[in-house]
């Protein structure tokens, strides 16, 4: 940690020619690799202050005073709250990043077990969402959801939203990399996000009512994704056959070869004599070259 | 034509009348060589504004600057800023929020406010402690090198309600060696509006990393670089066009009011004052700084690990 800390001092604007990494933020890496392991998320001071910050949450509240008692237990002055600029936004960004990362510790697949997709997309959202009451702060979410909705928050909270997706289907394995990547992945954020907004006023025990509407969020996107895909190959089925209606109606695939006043007759007459003129036009016009 | 020749002749009649001898040129050359020699002058330089200058000299003539200016400071402030300035305090203050909620005289803040001799931030601080956050027991300690603005602060201070009831200090110093302060005091140490005038801001800062607690927050508030271009010839050319000729209209004082739209110019930019600030050895939170109104100000923040 410490080697770290001054590796990313050593910095400089002018060294690197772009914009300073502050030694708050830690080494950005614009790659992914699953033989290196990730940088921490957090630089260790703010990660210490609002891990304590965090335990004081189901007694305080998504609040300043979390953010405070954090600092103050952790023998820091209430002045270093200004370690963070986006006040408590900074504590809930804080807790879902570290949430998302624990999901793979948390849930792990047995090698042999015959899981689909869809069931192990499911055990994991379910085991997020089961993390928000074990931290004891699900009393306190409508509080962070406010906070996450505001203006100058909403783009963070929307790549948190993203970013929890992608985590969810990639750790249950999904291998799929053509438009489906997107779509799965916006289902996906789009039924947690209503589940937890759900979740965050159930008061059903064991929260067996938020299962139930996770599993017809679930169901929903099952259902309308087959009946989109079966209204699209419908409508293939349909162009298809238009297509089959009008070559035998004499539409050509080369314009050249089609008669200027054919388009009359092809419409209201019969085929034969479609047929008849077209042959005819064709020799006039091989006699027209040869004379040529 | 022949005008040159008369002038020539009443040149050298005027010189031998005075009685100087026709190689007192070379001879007062010789004597400023020797000055600039002695021993006071190691030959750095710093800027004043566009003009070089031995770096002993700067403390002089910002000194000048301001003693010329301490008594009408908020007016030169309102017409470089067009009152934004007021915005401005009161954004960087509210931003730190100085005081504790749970207040008692064991943790009370302790407040630094540099170059801060009219007490501008140290009011709008214990406003803001005490009516906010209800901490009755914070205190704040100003200083300035300029006596004169000093004297200023403690004139104004009379007419808040902290005048005498030992929140509120008033002590003459250089920010570059904070004798009286000792190490690992402070919660918070401001500068606002000042910084852009010292000899040597990298010694001002590593002053402040000194004095500071563990966890202690330097917050230096300052005119820096407009991020757009349109926006920055607009600005450049209202601060160099106008506010000297306002200065000079209003306060009969041109050559302050140009030093200070100069010493704006030689600031250096938010990132490379970032860059001094980590230097230092604070960690910064974010970009480490926040605009305000585009840039022409901007509020930098380090934090003591």
């Amino acid at each position: 940690m410490a080697l770290r800390r001054c590796r990313i001092h050593k910095l400089s604007p002018t060294l690197t020619g772009k914009k300073c990494v502050s030694s708050t933020q830690s080494a950005v890496r614009t790659y992914y690799s699953i033989h290196h392991p990730d940088p921490a998320p957090f630089p260790p001071i703010q990660a210490q202050i609002l891990s304590t910050a965090l335990k004081n949450v189901p007694r305080l509240g998504f609040s300043r005073d979390a953010l405070l008692s954090g600092c103050r237990e952790n023998g820091y002055l209430e002045a270093s709250a200004q370690l963070f600029p986006r006040g408590v936004y900074d504590l809930i960004h804080y807790y879902l990043v570290t949430q998302r990362l624990a999901l793979k510790e948390k849930v792990q697949f047995q090698q042999d077990a015959k899981l689909g997709l869809t069931q192990k997309v499911k055990t994991l959202t379910w085991a997020r969402l089961q993390a928000n009451v074990d931290d004891g702060i699900i009393e306190h979410w409508q509080d962070a959801l406010g906070h996450m909705s505001l203006l100058e928050n909403i783009p963070a909270s929307l790549k948190e939203l993203g970013n929890l997706s992608d985590e969810i289907w990639y750790l249950s394995g999904d291998t799929q990399v053509d438009f489906g990547w997107y779509t799965k992945r916006a289902q996906l954020a789009a039924v947690y996000a209503a589940t937890e907004t759900f979740m965050s006023t159930d008061r059903s025990k064991d929260y067996a009512d938020t299962k139930e509407f996770l599993d017809r969020r679930l169901g929903d996107v099952r259902v309308v994704g087959g009946t989109v895909g079966g209204a699209m190959s419908y409508m293939g089925w349909i162009a298809g056959n238009g297509l089959g209606l009008a070559r035998s109606w004499g539409m050509k695939k080369d314009a050249e070869q089609q008669p200027n006043n054919l388009v009359g007759i092809s419409l209201f007459g019969n085929q034969d004599e479609v047929e008849a003129m077209s042959r005819l036009k064709k020799k006039l016009s091989s006699m027209r070259n040869n004379r040529s | 034509m022949a005008s040159r020749l008369l002038l020539r002749p009443s040149r050298a009649l005027a010189a031998s009348s005075a009685g100087i001898s026709p190689t007192r040129a070379l001879s007062s050359c010789a004597r400023r060589l020797q000055q600039s020699q002695s021993p006071e002058e190691d030959g750095r330089t710093t800027h004043f504004g566009f003009e070089t200058v031995p770096e002993a000299e700067k403390e002089a003539r910002v000194g000048k600057v301001f003693s010329s200016v301490a008594s009408s400071y908020d007016t030169m402030n309102d017409l470089m800023s067009l009152g934004i300035h007021r915005l401005w305090k009161d954004q960087f203050v509210r931003s730190l929020n100085p005081g504790t909620r749970t207040s008692s005289p064991g943790n009370a803040w302790s407040i630094l406010d540099i170059a801060g001799g009219t007490g501008d931030i140290a009011f709008r601080m214990l406003d803001h402690a005490t009516n906010i956050n209800g901490d009755l027991h914070s205190k704040v300690l100003v200083s300035d090198i300029n006596p004169d603005m000093l004297a200023e602060g403690e004139k104004r201070s009379l007419q808040t309600p902290y005048a005498n009831t030992g929140r509120l200090d008033f002590k003459v110093g250089n920010a570059e060696k904070l004798d009286f302060v000792e190490s690992d005091s402070i919660d918070l140490y401001t500068v606002a509006f000042g910084i852009r005038n010292f000899t040597d801001k990298e010694a001002a800062i590593h002053e402040a990393f000194r004095v500071l607690k563990p966890g202690g927050v330097f917050a230096c508030l300052e005119f820096s670089h407009v991020d757009s271009a349109l926006f920055n010839m607009v600005y450049k050319r209202w601060s160099f066009g106008a506010i000297p000729l306002i200065g000079q209209v209003v306060a009969g004082d041109r050559d302050s009011y140009q030093y200070l739209v100069e010493s704006i110019e030689k600031f250096p930019t938010q990132e490379e004052f970032t860059g001094m600030i980590e230097k230092a050895g604070f960690m910064v939170p974010g970009k480490g700084y926040e605009n305000l109104t585009g840039g022409i100000a901007s509020i930098h923040k380090g934090i003591k690990p």
